[in-house]
């Protein structure tokens, strides 16, 4: 268990990073006029650079609550929840029965959280933000946030076959 | 799930565990938001670090240069009313160097305060249609390489539809600019009828951000 606690600590240090650190830089551009735009209004070209809290709260910023709600939940609350579970899977404190009680609220978490919704704040901001001609790219707090799905998924193969 | 090694452990709490993952993930925010994210104070990459934003003019250097804001005094130079009492004077200026007429205005009409920008950009369909046009077409400003003694000079007039009355002509000596904003207040008499002129210098080469603050 201690290798495993190990896993979920790095998942969990992977994901303050993930959530914090820049994830997506987006450079507006307007083709030919593009000069034009730099020399009127050049801060509409400016690149910006999200992490996926700062997708949140440009979401609240933009008054859409709804999705600013969602995103917490799906990307920043769900994912804790799922590694505390993970933690408390761990402890020597439970009984058998708590454990297959805890696991089953782990996959039923997990079907909320990390990838898929990461990928969902990332188009989101896209459209969101500036349609048309624009490039976006991803930084290294994307790849850190992958990372702590992939301990976090290794964490969870390792409860499963610890239970099997 | 029960490890030998946990059993000599003091017992807790199973949901204390949960605690674990949120305080090392507020930890490291925490350290994160302490040591990396800062604002950026670096230098933009649009930037020419070797043009300098203000005070005096560099010799050797080209800068671009045009008035900003010229106002005139409510008569003309025979202390008439402008315009036979009708209007105020539709105002134009001319900057002269070394003797040529290097870069015309266009004209404020009816102006007591005639201002202008250093930028402006006329469309048409052709240009939509895919015509080219250069940041330099934009920029509305003469072109003039500051040496010492250099002077310049401006020629400001009222444009009518018969022939065009001088409103005053000022000559001015490059040394005493610097660059950006230059206010330069004159007193009325029989040859000048300009109350005020605001000259504005940036230095060709800027970047984009700082054609934009002067030349706007």
């Amino acid at each position: 268990m201690i290798v495993t606690r190990i896993l979920i600590s790095l998942a969990s240090v992977f994901l303050a990073l993930g959530l914090l650190a820049p994830t997506l830089t987006i450079t507006p551009k307007a083709g030919d006029y593009t000069w034009l735009i730099k020399i009127f209004a050049p801060e509409q070209l400016d690149a910006i650079t999200y992490s996926i809290v700062g997708v949140i709260q440009k979401l609240y910023q933009m008054e859409d609550l709804f999705l600013a709600v969602l995103l917490s939940i799906f990307s920043v609350v769900s994912p804790i929840i799922k590694l505390s579970l993970y933690w408390i899977a761990t402890s020597s404190n439970l009984g058998k029965a708590q454990i297959e009680s805890n696991l089953k609220k782990i996959n039923f978490i997990g079907k909320f959280s990390m990838a898929e919704v990461f990928a969902l704040a990332l188009i989101i901001v896209v459209i969101k933000s500036f349609p048309g001609g624009s490039s976006a790219h991803l930084e290294w707090g994307a790849y850190i946030f992958t990372l702590s799905v992939i301990f976090s998924l290794v964490v969870a193969l390792r409860l499963d076959s610890k239970q099997s | 799930m029960i490890s030998p090694s946990d059993s000599n452990t003091p017992k807790l709490p199973a949901w204390l565990g949960a605690l674990i993952p949120l305080l090392i993930i507020l930890l490291v925010a925490g350290l994160f938001w302490f040591l990396i994210d800062k604002p950026d104070d670096s230098i933009d990459a649009d930037t020419n670090p070797g043009i300098s934003l203000s005070g005096k003019l560099k010799p050797g250097q080209t800068y671009y240069v045009f008035a900003s804001e010229i106002e005139v005094f409510p008569s003309n130079l025979k202390n008439e009313s402008w315009d036979r009492g009708k209007n105020a004077p539709d105002i134009r200026y001319q900057l002269l160097w070394k003797g040529n007429s290097i870069f015309e205005s266009i004209t404020k009409d009816d102006s007591l305060i005639a201002d202008w920008s250093g930028l402006s950009v006329e469309l048409n369909w052709k240009d939509i249609l895919g015509k080219s046009v250069s940041p330099d077409d934009a920029i509305k400003a003469a072109r003039i390489r500051y040496e010492k003694n250099e002077r310049v000079e401006i020629v400001v007039e009222d444009v009518d539809i018969s022939s065009d009355d001088d409103i005053g002509r000022y000559e001015i000596e490059m040394d005493s600019l610097s660059v950006g904003k230059n206010e330069i207040k004159l007193t009325k008499s029989s040859t000048n009828a300009i109350r005020k002129i605001t000259l504005r210098l940036l230095p060709m080469g800027s970047n984009l951000k700082d054609l934009v603050n002067i030349m706007k």
